[in-house]
């Protein structure tokens, strides 16, 4: 060994400090998807619900749709926390294609039915943008929750894991608005929430690099041992 | 770009088994600075057979750098070892990474360099603006510089006043690159924070 790197790692094992080694991809998902709920909850507290909820609540539909959004993003939740152990199976990453595609059928027999009823031409897609606000206050706070836990494992993926953190939040936020927000026409919400969902997974996953990269890891890492 | 198809069985050494690593640095996680000197000795000639074997065409110098690049990475994501798993897939993952990712940059690095067959002798325009350049408050960097402990002070002084060479520095003050590295993150940092407070 040479000695530059028997001086090198002396200094890194007189520098280091404990460490509590992070929980499992699967508690770490269970702990921020504890919070999500909770932050959603509060919301919801403060937001009034859909006037229908309650005629709403006993379509099996809605049910299913709300089950496989959920579903999504705990599956995304706990793939991102995988990304970020080194030695994990990168097959965890397709975790949340399952349920997704179910998120998706669940909005197909709705989309066909009025694909007849509308014709192509006159499919029914204006959307109110009174809900964008919503999207963004339900999603934005999870997503800062994923990012600031993320950023404690090893960026191995930073595109990846960036795209699996924004489909958690988003499709775990989604679910808080369709709660609040009246629509209930397939084709929209096909178009307008999940597509407004793959949209913010894209955005997350070209920002990935910044958000997770080794220079940063490094850095706090240093700031920590000092 | 070279491939790099690193197998288990490339970092696995029979005398060594791999849960004795996994409890070196289970040791180490917990503040076992003696445990942890243990591991990082004994990983570090396999990080390097790695690097040697897919970055045949380096300089020892570079080898060494990547090296210690890769132990730097090992350190500062420690807690993300799950000492209930196996330690060799997770070493080999983060130095697998490192690699890819300097070869990236290695990569972008030359993407971006310009091969000048003749270097013009004498400047054949004038400097644009060099009187009107807006400079922060050197006093004040001056002297956040001098409040700085002696290893990172040195740091500075010599890698971005006085733009040496990681190599010609870390001769120069008798210390390592990788130490370096390390007092000069710490610098910018504490650097960053004071001028902030100014």
């Amino acid at each position: 060994m040479t000695n530059s790197t028997e001086q090198f790692i002396r200094q890194l094992a007189q520098d280091a400090r404990p460490v509590r080694p992070l929980a499992r991809p699967h508690a770490r998902a269970a702990i921020w998807l504890a919070l999500t709920i909770a932050y959603i909850a509060l919301v919801l507290l403060v937001m009034p619900a859909r006037h229908d909820l309650s005629s709403t609540l006993s379509e099996p539909s809605f049910i299913i749709e709300q089950i496989a959004a959920l579903a999504t993003g705990v599956a995304a939740a706990v793939a991102a926390f995988a990304t970020v152990v080194p030695g994990q199976n990168r097959k965890w990453a397709l975790l949340p294609l399952f349920p997704f595609v179910i998120w998706l059928g669940s909005l197909g027999p709705g989309c066909m039915q009025e694909l007849r009823r509308f014709g192509l031409q006159a499919l029914p897609l204006q959307h109110s943008l009174w809900c964008f606000p919503f999207i963004v206050m339900l999603g934005a706070l999870p997503a800062i929750g994923m990012t600031v836990m993320l950023r404690r494992g090893a960026p191995l993926t930073p595109h990846i894991t960036a795209a699996l953190g924004g489909l958690a939040a988003a499709g775990i936020g989604n679910l808080g608005v369709r709660i609040i927000h009246p629509e209930d026409v397939s084709v929209m919400l096909l178009v307008w929430h999940v597509g407004g969902v793959m949209i913010l997974c894209a955005l997350a996953a070209s920002v990935g690099v910044y958000l997770f990269n080794w220079r940063a890891i490094v850095a706090a890492s240093q700031n920590t041992d000092r | 770009m070279t491939a790099i198809f690193l197998t288990d069985l490339e970092m696995t050494d029979s005398a060594t088994p791999d849960n004795h690593l996994g409890q070196l640095m289970q040791a180490a996680q917990s503040g076992d600075a003696e445990a942890y000197t243990q591991l990082l000795n004994e990983i570090t000639p396999r990080i390097r057979q790695i690097v040697r074997r897919y970055r045949y065409f380096m300089a020892a110098d570079a080898i060494e750098d990547l090296v210690q690049d890769i132990l730097l990475s090992v350190h500062s994501v420690r807690a993300t070892y799950d000492p209930s798993r196996p330690f060799m897939p997770w070493l080999l993952a983060i130095s697998r990474n490192r690699l890819a990712d300097g070869a990236r940059r290695y990569a972008r690095g030359t993407a971006h360099e310009v091969s000048v067959e003749s270097v013009e002798v004498t400047f054949s325009r004038g400097r644009a603006n060099t009187t009107l350049e807006a400079y922060g408050d050197s006093q004040a960097l001056e002297q956040a510089i001098a409040a700085l402990p002696p290893i990172q002070r040195d740091a500075i002084r010599m890698l971005k006043l006085g733009e040496m060479s990681l190599k010609e520095a870390a001769d120069a003050s008798n210390t390592t690159v990788g130490a370096l590295k390390i007092a000069t993150h710490r610098a910018m940092a504490a650097l960053r924070k004071l001028m902030k407070g100014q």
